[in-house]
């Protein structure tokens, strides 16, 4: 119990090499991989969404916890079948046709991986089908698009009626985002919801994924 | 006597030593030699691999020293801009330095019932209306994006009403080549053709690719059909520092430079001499919120480190000030808008946009614009500095007035009193005759004044004739963009 709480203490300082040590040490130990996740690595990761929120603590420092605990994960992955890991649960995310902006869009991307969401990052200039192939090749909880011009924005839309020609709209959430979109734009185009900032986007993916 | 700008007489200002300008562009020159930018156009990459420039797959161009040195030589250190009537408007060059407003806020703060809503083309036209009658407002910008217009059209049809609602130069956005062309053209008829627009620009085209190291096609487009029409254009690419900038003040220094140089490269290859705005629009993030703000300490001595590059380059420089981070127009507005202005005017940073911002650039006020008016015009005064050639220096008025007299009387002060900056919207008076006049805050007082150019202001109109060849060229690109 201890050691988790040190293990913790070191993500939540952002830590690496220490948390890859006491990792290996708990591997080597035989202690159970998904209880390093859940009692040390996550443990100390929710700490740290407590403190930001709280304003205790900063962004890049939120980024020095989640890549320490990225570095425990990794050491444990191989261990825990897929279908056991534990996560927060799965986001697709692109930035829509005809837009390139995406510094908002990694944010959210680096925000949603600190909070334990496994990210499918499709990148920018992402055109409706192919927001609706990777809903279907990978099934996530939640789908996100991000877009900062008000020409780009109106393909959100389409990309809302193609999810739906596919037959996919009833099993993924769609959220969207963007310095031009609000939440009436999103009402109007039938996402189920709209976020400001990175860190809003991560709580209204906690809700949706639910 | 030795002065690091010319601001007036002797009044001494910068931010980089020449060491330090030289040690930057060092750093930057490493960047574009051993790391380079990615630049998604196909002719300006080829425009580089013929100069000379490494060019790795298909977009990966590393630039050797001596390329951005021959760019350096050709760009010229000087740029005149013209009114609509062709009168030289900005001399942008040296230290000095111009205002204007910014362009495309979502969200128009109505002076008169507070609310914030979408911008109309009558409100555009009203605040453009508004800059042409302000005296330290220099340029425009288009302030507020059309509601109520197509979207395709929205940077075509913001031309046509910055043209005929002021005579100021501008500084246009356009998405595109083609939409830069179309507004090209509607400056061409309102001032006699393109060669006599090459010859007298009107207009500055905009462009801000987005940092980290890498141009889109659009940008390089812009910045093409600028170079090719010899319009000047800025190439400010847009980072935050902390996110597509290093977080410290030198490292976004070394990455904007890198990025502003390869612009200039590309554009002196395409058109040499062609006029070029060197700069950069650095909005650092906020570690709480991850927004992009304004007008920090480390952003406004980004910009002061970028002014001294500028000068140590001997381009013209593009910045920013008046703007802020506040969400109505209240102290902060105040406090962010102001200090950027007054350091901005301190630096010698040659063309300054976003007056008027509020809201990391979302919002525009109004409110805001008048009261940056009389801050500039205080800036304006202090970059003058103190004369003192005998006349100012006084012995004479001293020795007249003497021990126990009065200098109010005197006529020195009768004949120089004038020189010293006058209040417009500060409010001198004693609280009895303060109250005796409303009680009024200056936000209030701007919005009285706000009422009275809105009723009373009406810029030089365009000829009957030229207000239809815009109509046609409007009507043109829309049937073109279906």
């Amino acid at each position: 119990m201890n050691s988790f709480g040190n293990m913790a203490e070191a993500v939540i300082a952002g830590d690496f090499e220490t948390v890859k040590k006491m990792t290996q040490t708990m591997i080597d130990e035989q202690v159970d991989p998904i209880a390093i996740i859940n009692q040390g690595l996550m443990a100390g990761m929710n700490v740290v969404g407590v403190r930001f929120k709280a304003g205790d603590m900063f962004v890049p420092e939120v980024m020095m916890s989640a890549r320490a605990m990225s570095t425990g994960i990794e050491l444990v992955k191989p261990l825990i079948a897929d279908t056991n890991m534990p996560s927060a649960g799965k986001v697709v995310i692109g930035t829509v046709k005809g837009d390139l902006h995406d510094i908002g869009k990694k944010l959210v991307v680096m925000m949603l991986e600190s909070a334990g969401f496994q990210v499918v990052d499709l990148g920018v200039d992402q055109a409706p089908a192919d927001f609706v192939k990777a809903v279907q090749e990978h099934n996530p909880h939640v789908v996100g698009m991000s877009a900062l011009l008000t020409t780009t924005m109106l393909k959100m839309k389409d990309t809302v009626d193609a999810l739906k020609e596919a037959g996919l709209r009833d099993k993924v959430k769609v959220i969207v985002g963007g310095a031009p979109v609000n939440r009436s734009f999103a009402e109007q185009i039938g996402a189920d919801g709209f976020a400001s900032d990175a860190a809003t986007a991560t709580d209204l993916c906690k809700t949706l994924a639910q | 006597m030795a002065v690091g700008s010319n601001h007036g007489n002797g009044l001494f200002f910068r931010t980089l030593t020449e060491v330090q300008a030289q040690h930057i562009h060092a750093a930057s020159s490493r960047i574009l030699e051993e790391t380079g930018m990615v630049i998604h156009h196909l002719e300006a990459v080829e425009l580089l691999r013929q100069a000379g420039a490494y060019v790795e797959g298909e977009n990966h161009v590393y630039f050797p020293a001596w390329l951005l040195e021959q760019a350096l030589r050709t760009a010229p250190s000087r740029v005149t801009m013209y009114d609509r009537m062709g009168r030289p408007a900005m001399y942008l060059e040296g230290s000095n330095t111009y205002f204007g407003t910014g362009s495309d806020t979502l969200n128009f703060l109505d002076p008169f019932s507070g609310e914030r809503r979408s911008w109309r083309t009558e409100d555009v036209a009203a605040a453009t209306r508004v800059c042409d009658a302000l005296p330290n407002i220099d340029f425009v910008m288009s302030m507020g994006l059309l509601s109520d217009v197509e979207k395709r059209m929205i940077n075509r049809e913001q031309y046509a009403i910055m043209i005929q609602n002021t005579t100021k130069p501008q500084v246009v956005i356009s998405e595109d080549g083609d939409t830069l062309r179309d507004i090209i053209e509607m400056a061409a008829v309102a001032v006699g053709g393109k060669e006599r627009l090459r010859q007298k620009p009107l207009l500055m085209s905009y462009t801000e690719p987005t940092s980290p190291l890498q141009h889109p096609a659009e940008s390089i487009d812009k910045l093409l059909v600028a170079a090719e029409y010899g319009m000047p254009t800025n190439f400010a690419c847009g980072g935050m520092a902390g996110a597509s900038v290093p977080t410290t003040v030198g490292g976004a220094l070394v990455q904007a430079n890198a990025e502003a140089l390869s612009g200039l490269v590309i554009h002196q290859l395409k058109r040499p001499g062609a006029p070029f705005i060197y700069g950069y629009g650095n909005s650092p993030m906020d570690m709480r919120t991850m927004q992009a703000v304004y007008g920090t300490p480390e952003a406004i001595l980004f910009q002061g480190g970028l002014v001294d590059l500028a000068h140590f380059y001997n381009l013209p420089c593009w910045g920013y000030a008046g703007c802020c981070n506040a969400k109505v127009c209240d102290e902060q507005a105040v406090m962010e808008s102001t200090m950027f202005t007054l350091m901005g005017a301190l630096q010698g940073c040659n063309i300054m946009h976003d007056v008027f911002y509020m809201e990391f650039g979302l919002t525009g006020s109004l409110e805001l614009l008048l009261i940056s008016n009389e801050a500039i015009g205080r800036a304006r005064r202090i970059q003058r500095g103190i004369d003192t050639d005998p006349a100012h220096l006084a012995v004479e008025a001293i020795q007249r007035v003497g021990p126990g007299g009065n200098f109010l009387g005197d006529e020195h002060t009768a004949q120089y009193f004038r020189e010293n900056w006058q209040p417009d919207l500060s409010d001198f008076n004693n609280y009895e005759n303060w109250t005796l006049n409303g009680s009024q805050t200056m936000a209030e007082r701007a919005r009285e004044k706000l009422k009275y150019l809105m009723e009373h202001h009406h810029p030089e109109p365009v000829p009957a004739e030229v207000k239809e060849q815009i109509e046609r060229i409007l009507k043109a690109a829309s049937a073109r963009l279906g």
